[in-house]
């Protein structure tokens, strides 16, 4: 519900184990979404959401560290990755002088939650923790982070794609090392697009028609899901579309946009396939949408490269026919992609051990034998470090969903084409009023545009009680 | 009375009062003065924590979304309670005049929603009432009305309503049947002696000697329905867009707090809240004395 949080990289973890399963109905309730009025239950998102409050008051669990030397550094590490101990396993094993600890709050705000109050009360913080992208600017901005840069962070950056480094970064400053992150594409079945005559449309405008023609043709099936109460995803796909409404480099100035000619001009495209019911509103990342793509009631979904590992367990009919291809166009031809979630390992101000929490944190996302492992299953991360994103090797992995066809060189090269954003640092505040805000969309109460004017006004009004300088 | 006895009685007191004064003032005082101490302050991401006096208050007070969930409470308050309330005398009467086979087990039965966590409860009804799966969905399609959204943003209160009236009746039951079974045996022997039908015992003797129970109950009730908060949260996982972040004042100090990070403005939400609570309480206590019910 009210600043969901979606964490991908757990979502990556989907793999295949039943564990991985469970873990991750947890932390897709922070995918918050749920069902619309129009179809269908949220069973999965609810249950989830139960789950991940328990998980959220219980203590964390340590799964890895506790048996190194006395002499070594003791370092504390809090992160929900799936099969992240294996890799703390590896570090412990080669780096004697030092010990880190892993403890798994939970995904997304099960994790935040227990930080910020450690950060707020001095005490208690881990030296380490993932953190998503988006949250990275207001840990920043409450200069809770340690600049990386000391620690030798610019040895690293020509090893990381663009897009990653410029959202650890912030002036001169490197404020954690990025990890996984989800490269968006237009994901399908390609059984199902060929019953209607349909091939991945290359622009948005043949995107629409072909959402028009699929829905005519068959009144219950939907050519895509649109979740318009997912603020994360939406986002994304406002990137995608040059209709990023925040700009923010740090300090006090502040820009909000939700209401410009390029939004205008994203929300009209999206009310055109809403108002002609040629799109499903159902909860995004649930069960439901899986069961919906894999009995083919939807033909295709936005996805990120994370969604073959996540939806892979859900998938029984439609085994071997799932393909990737480019994101759709706004302009044909030009090649933009967008990115939806990912990770990051910064270290806290807190942490007496910086020099040592920074080196586990290079070490974790910057070198080939952290990646050996954690590209694997049940963590199944999709690279933000190039020499693993490009190797062929992680290129032409395969997938039993998607038979011998190669998702990843689809992801890969839309990797390297995610426009620059930067997140406002109360992403927090932003998911949570924009899932309340944009879930009148879902259910017709009101339209995209007038969501966005809305959320303008209430964006506008919390940054400014928050004593920022707003631009709008 | 020799001084020292008395000096003994006063140790021997705070000996037995010592340790539940402790736990109170750890517990319940001192949260309380920190919550009000919070609330006079703000802080900003841009500029840091400073005393903003009675600012967070004047916001409180001018946030049409708060008085907005005040106001969602107080009407689900006013048709759940006296629902409620009704269908639990009607229960605890029959249980009490003992005409009912099986009262035993149908006390025991009607009791075990009061026992399962809201969250359960909420999850299970969320189930019952899915748009698409649910069953009463299927009983509303069957009667002609197709395409009914028990959660839909008209029907969403009152499908909570139902699922209150479901988790507290029992419990409201036991206590209406506890306070009818102290009501001393000799006044309705006497009625039964004097020929008065069952209904005017009901009606005139038994009733009006529980009044202090029934008056109670609704006041804890208030109290509680001004506090609504799982049931809603839960059924927006069904439903989502219908519950906004500040559907009840509870959701809205807990999404003010929380995911926005203003834990002042929080501070002085639970406050006013508080404070509406205590004039409920206030005015109960008032209306019991009058009535010379209580104490």
């Amino acid at each position: 519900m009210w600043s969901k949080k979606r964490s991908p990289t757990i979502a990556t973890a989907g793999a295949a184990s039943i564990a991985a399963i469970t873990l991750l109905a947890a932390c897709s309730s922070g995918g918050g979404s749920s069902s619309s009025s129009s179809s269908t239950t949220a069973a999965a998102s609810a249950s989830a959401s139960a789950s991940s409050s328990a998980s959220a008051s219980g203590s964390p669990s340590i799964l890895a560290g506790g048996n190194c030397s006395s002499s070594a550094t003791q370092l504390t590490f809090w992160a929900w990755v799936p099969g992240m101990s294996r890799a703390v396993t590896e570090f412990n094993a080669t780096h004697p002088s030092i010990c880190v600890t892993l403890e798994d709050p939970g995904a997304g705000e099960s994790e935040y939650t227990p930080l910020n109050n450690a950060l707020k009360a001095g005490t208690g913080a881990p030296d380490v923790a993932e953190l998503e992208f988006d949250v990275l600017p207001g840990y920043e901005i409450q200069h809770q982070l340690v600049n990386l840069v000391p620690y030798g962070a610019n040895n690293y950056k020509s090893d990381f794609a663009a897009w990653a480094w410029a959202q650890v970064s912030q002036g001169s400053g490197v404020y954690a090392m990025p990890s996984d992150f989800g490269p968006m594409g237009f994901y399908y079945d390609q059984q199902t697009l060929a019953k209607y005559h349909l091939t991945p449309p290359a622009t948005w405008a043949q995107f629409a028609a072909d959402a028009v023609k699929l829905h005519g043709e068959n009144p219950k099936a939907y050519l895509i899901n649109f979740p318009a109460n997912d603020p994360q995803w939406l986002m994304d796909m406002m990137a995608q579309a040059g209709a990023w409404p925040f700009k923010y480099t740090g300090g006090a100035s502040l820009t909000i946009n939700w209401t410009g000619p390029a939004q205008e001009k994203f929300a009209a495209f999206w009310q055109q396939l809403i108002n002609a019911h040629a799109v499903a509103a159902i909860t995004d990342l649930s069960t439901e949408m899986n069961t919906d793509l894999d009995t083919g009631v939807l033909g295709a979904a936005i996805y990120s490269a994370w969604a073959p590992s996540y939806f892979a367990p859900d998938v029984k009919h439609s085994v071997g026919q799932w393909r990737a291809a480019a994101l759709p166009q706004w302009t044909a031809g030009a090649g933009v992609g967008s990115d939806w979630g990912g990770s990051t390992y910064p270290v806290f101000s807190q942490s007496k051990h910086p020099a040592q929490a920074a080196e586990f944190s290079e070490w974790l996302t910057a070198s080939s034998q952290s990646w050996s492992i954690v590209k694997t299953p049940p963590s199944s991360l999709f690279p933000t470090y190039l020499p693993t994103l490009q190797s062929s090797s992680f290129k032409s992995l395969t997938y039993p969903i998607s038979g011998t066809s190669q998702p990843n060189q689809v992801f890969s090269a839309g990797a390297l084409s995610i426009p620059l954003t930067t997140w406002p640092p109360f992403m927090t505040q932003v998911l949570n009023q924009g899932m309340s805000t944009f879930g009148g969309v879902v259910t017709g109460k009101e339209t995209l545009a007038q969501a966005f004017a809305t959320f303008q006004q209430q964006e506008v009004s919390y940054a400014k009680s928050q004593g920022f300088n707003v631009s709008e | 009375m020799s001084s020292a006895y008395a000096r003994r009685r006063g140790r021997t007191g705070l000996a037995f009062v010592t340790p539940f004064m402790l736990i109170f003032t750890l517990f319940m005082i001192v949260p309380l003065a920190y919550a009000i101490d919070q609330s006079l302050y703000s802080t900003k991401l841009i500029g840091g924590t400073s005393f903003s006096g009675f600012a967070n208050y004047a916001a409180v007070l001018q946030s049409g979304a708060f008085w907005g969930g005040v106001i969602r409470v107080v009407i689900f308050g006013a048709i759940q309670i006296p629902v409620m309330l009704a269908i639990a005398t009607f229960f605890a009467t029959i249980f009490d005049l003992g005409v009912a086979k099986w009262g035993r087990v149908f006390r025991a039965i009607y009791f075990v929603p009061f026992a399962v966590p809201i969250v359960v409860s909420s999850l299970m009804w969320g189930f019952l009432f899915d748009p698409m799966y649910g069953p009463f969905n299927r009983f509303m399609n069957a009667v002609g009305f197709h395409d009914f959204d028990w959660m839909s943003s008209a029907l969403m209160l009152p499908t909570i309503i139902i699922i209150a009236i479901w988790e507290w009746t029992g419990y409201n039951c036991v206590i209406l049947y506890t306070a009818l079974k102290s009501v001393p045996r000799d006044v309705v022997e006497a009625a039964i002696l004097d020929d008065t039908p069952l209904w005017k015992i009901v009606a005139r003797i038994k009733l009006p000697m529980v009044r202090p129970a029934l008056i109670m109950l609704v006041f804890i009730n208030m109290i509680g329905a001004m506090q609504l908060f799982v049931e809603p949260t839960i059924l927006n996982n069904y439903s989502p867009g219908v519950v906004t972040n500040t559907w009840t004042p509870v959701i809205d100090i807990y999404s003010t707090s929380i995911p926005n990070g203003e834990y002042q403005l929080g501070a002085a939400m639970a406050v006013v809240l508080a404070l509406i609570i205590v004039a409920i309480s206030v005015v109960s206590l008032a209306f019991r004395n009058r009535r010379k019910e209580f104490g």
